[in-house]
């Protein structure tokens, strides 16, 4: 059995001390697996990634990442230590520089910096658009610009929040395809966001849903 | 110390420099009252409070009918110029109101420019007097209101674009005219709008001194200084102070409060306006009521001052002019980007813990906005004569130093610097930051790395309006520069009381032309939001 690159138990979190957003919720995932979460707007699908990056503090439980733990009680990993990818549905690209400088910013103290960007300028198929600006270049070219950044630190695991949505169904086919080659050949773990179950099984082996800030 | 006990510590150790000499001259309430404050109480006070009030209601109805009605003109009706006067209607702000008082001397006096004209014109005798005298407080709601009527013209004319089409075409079909639209629909429902832009003016009346003391009006600023130049007595001038700054502290909050009942009509019914071609005497009566306040409280004062300036064959160009020119620019940069590091650091501070206390505590840091200039440098020299009990063991003197001088300025022009920088963050997504933070690049990094090049506009923008408004400051400047240091407004000022106006001539120019710099940002915004209305 491999070991697990995710690990999170009996996590709970509130926004407002009244109202559980994440109630109890457990999930393991293990190294090259790939996990979906599916649920309606407002389950706590997109918090509980939030959470996993370190951008907000549970109120209980234990996440851990590589066997190690980033966040338990009296420990917190801020979101720069804990060598995690995430690609969101708005790619927030930096918009002042071009595409290789936002590849590489992740990896921008590497020695092997310039190698890095150009791996992966080459594995998404971008390398035209390098010296090009965010807004030079189409919404489905500039999710691959927010992916191939994403994993230019070779992150632990990737984080995807609803990434395909704004993208129209040939964009979306073009990019499962060359997404999976890329996850097999990276050995990628991957934890997808969804509310569309199609999506979920083309890109997962695993999906689970969520409904109330609880697992099911 | 880690960074983000930095980001949380500094803020409130601004707070605290911003706030101090405030809380000293309110202080002083608690304090003695000397006999010179008995004979304040019984023989002038009364006269401060009836002439500030006298003046605030006399400005309050010019620029009331003007803001509202140029406004209400240009966003609804289509008329020969009204491009040009969408944006032409605020240059008035460019003057500082003690510069038209200036002007408007040199007009208007017996033997002005604009008396002489009219007995030359019409061969009167010498002794004849068409306009009547300017000096007094009449003078001074003019001036006022000329020079400030745009802030309520700004105000009005955003919420009359915002006033959907529907509304005003439902009003007609129930029987309502077009005034009968203007005074029972269009005023109540920007109301709020109105009530924040008034009160601006207010602020702005109660603060100023060079134009109340060049016409000779009694107000608190004027009072202030008297008491303390003329009585030397600090502690007395500072307990007036304490009851201005409380009447501005007043209608700050009215201001404050005014934006959250600000009516909106962006729902699904909303529909944007339209504009009504007119023609004929209606077209020239609107280009008429346009055309009045900005050839009153920006075109009048330029040929003045112009003609002034040749008067004296550019004699001014001395060595004088210059070197104030310089201190100025100096002073106005330094103060500028004190300002822009300030606030891009505090948004900063705010964007990493929005839901700390933090974020009250920079809204509480635009206060000196609307505190008196001259009650700021009251406090800041009290504050200073304190620091200087400590310093002085080290052989450093701050009073008469112009780190006094640029914290006051700092104070004053930090909303400025802030409100560009908080809407530029407003436009930066927070998954950028997220971004940022999962990729190693958080505290510093994130702020130079991404922040920073993409708030340059930004920060740009917010050093010259802090630029512009450094240039015109006269109070503080007057009270607190060290010896024998002038700036451009002190030099006007001293040759204006000295009833040479040549020779303020240049230096008034030059002030001019800097405040013109956030009337063209202004101008910009107006005119693309002209282009959004019509695209929508």
């Amino acid at each position: 059995m491999s070991k697990p690159v995710l690990e999170i138990q009996t996590l709970s979190f509130s926004y407002k001390p009244d109202k559980l957003c994440l109630d109890n919720v457990n999930i393991k995932i293990e190294e090259g697996e790939k996990v979906s979460i599916l649920g309606p707007s407002g389950c706590g699908k997109s918090t509980l990634l939030r959470l996993i990056a370190g951008f907000e503090k549970p109120q209980k439980g234990i996440i851990k990442l590589d066997d190690q733990e980033v966040f338990a009680e009296n420990k917190f990993l801020p979101p720069h230590k804990r060598n995690v990818g995430l690609v969101v549905q708005e790619k927030a690209l930096f918009p002042h520089l071009s595409i290789a400088e936002n590849i590489g910013f992740g990896v921008r103290k590497s020695p092997h910096k310039k190698v890095i960007v150009n791996e992966l300028l080459e594995l998404f198929r971008i390398e035209d658009l390098k010296s090009k600006y965010p807004h030079e270049i189409s919404g489905g070219e500039q999710q691959r610009v927010a992916f191939a950044r994403s994993m230019a630190p070779s992150p632990k695991f990737l984080m995807l929040d609803e990434p395909f949505s704004a993208l129209d169904e040939k964009l979306k086919e073009t990019l499962y395809n060359d997404l999976l080659e890329i996850f097999l050949k990276k050995n990628f773990s991957v934890l997808l966001v969804t509310h569309d179950e199609n999506e979920a099984k083309i890109m997962t082996d695993k999906q689970i849903k969520i409904l109330d800030g609880r697992l099911s | 110390m880690n960074n983000f006990s930095l980001w949380k510590f500094s803020p409130l150790a601004v707070l605290l420099i911003f706030t101090a000499p405030l809380a000293i001259v309110l202080s002083s309430l608690f304090g003695q009252y000397t006999e010179n404050w008995s004979h304040l109480y019984e023989f002038v006070l009364l006269d401060y409070v009836s002439s500030s009030f006298f003046l605030v209601i006399g400005v309050t109805v010019i620029v009331l009918i003007v803001g509202t009605l140029t406004a209400w003109i240009v966003t609804n009706y289509n008329f020969f110029g009204k491009g040009f006067f969408e944006w032409a209607l605020i240059l008035p702000l460019a003057i500082p109101p003690y510069i038209l008082a200036y002007t408007f001397t040199g007009l208007f006096d017996t033997y002005g420019d604009a008396n002489n004209l009219v007995r030359s014109l019409f061969n009167l005798d010498d002794r004849v007097t068409v306009f009547p005298n300017i000096r007094n407080i009449y003078g001074a709601i003019i001036v006022f209101g000329f020079t400030l009527y745009p802030y309520v013209y700004l105000v009005c004319r955003s919420a009359f674009i915002n006033q959907s089409k529907s509304m005003k075409e439902a009003g007609k079909l129930l029987g309502l005219n077009e005034s009968q639209v203007f005074f029972r629909l269009g005023i109540p429902l920007i109301r709020p709008a109105l009530i924040g832009g008034l009160m601006l003016v207010i602020m702005e009346t109660l603060s100023d001194f060079g134009a109340v003391d060049h016409f000779a009006v009694q107000t608190f600023t004027t009072g202030i200084f008297r008491t303390w130049y003329g009585l030397y007595d600090i502690q007395t001038a500072m307990q007036l102070a304490s009851l201005l700054l409380i009447t501005v502290g007043v209608f700050y909050m009215i201001e404050r409060n005014s934006r959250s009942g600000i009516y909106s009509s962006s729902n699904s019914t909303f529909s944007p306006n339209y504009e009504i071609q007119l023609k004929g005497t209606k077209s020239s009566l609107a280009f008429l009521i346009c055309f009045t306040p900005i050839f009153i409280g920006f075109l009048l004062p330029i040929i003045e001052l112009i003609l002034w300036a040749f008067e004296v064959n550019l004699a001014f160009f001395s060595k004088k002019f210059i070197e104030n020119s310089l201190n100025t620019i100096g002073l106005s940069i330094l103060t500028g980007l004190i300002c822009a590091f300030l606030a891009l650091f505090i948004n900063f501070s705010v964007r990493l813990e929005p839901k700390s206390v933090i974020k009250r505590m920079s809204s509480l840091l635009s206060i000196g906005y609307a505190v008196p200039g001259l009650i700021l440098a009251v406090g800041m020299v009290q504050l200073l004569i304190y620091l200087d009990s400590f310093t002085t063991k080290i052989d450093i003197v701050l009073t008469g130093s112009l780190v006094g001088l640029v914290t006051a300025y700092v104070i004053k022009t930090y909303a400025l610097a802030n409100s560009s920088i908080e809407s530029g963050y407003e436009r930066i997504s927070f998954s950028i930051d997220d971004s940022s933070k999962l990729l190693g690049s958080n505290g510093w990094s994130m702020l130079s790395r991404i922040h920073a090049p993409l708030l340059k506009t930004s920060i740009l923008t917010s050093v010259l309006l802090v630029m512009s408004d450094v240039v015109k400051e006269l109070p503080a400047t007057l009270i607190l520069r060290p010896f024998n240091f002038e700036t451009l407004a002190v030099s006007t000022y001293i040759y204006a009381s000295e009833e040479r106006m040549l020779q303020a001539a240049a230096p008034a120019i030059a002030i001019v032309l800097v405040g013109l710099i956030p009337i063209i940002l202004l101008s910009k915004m107006i005119r693309s939001s002209r282009m959004v209305q019509k695209n929508v």
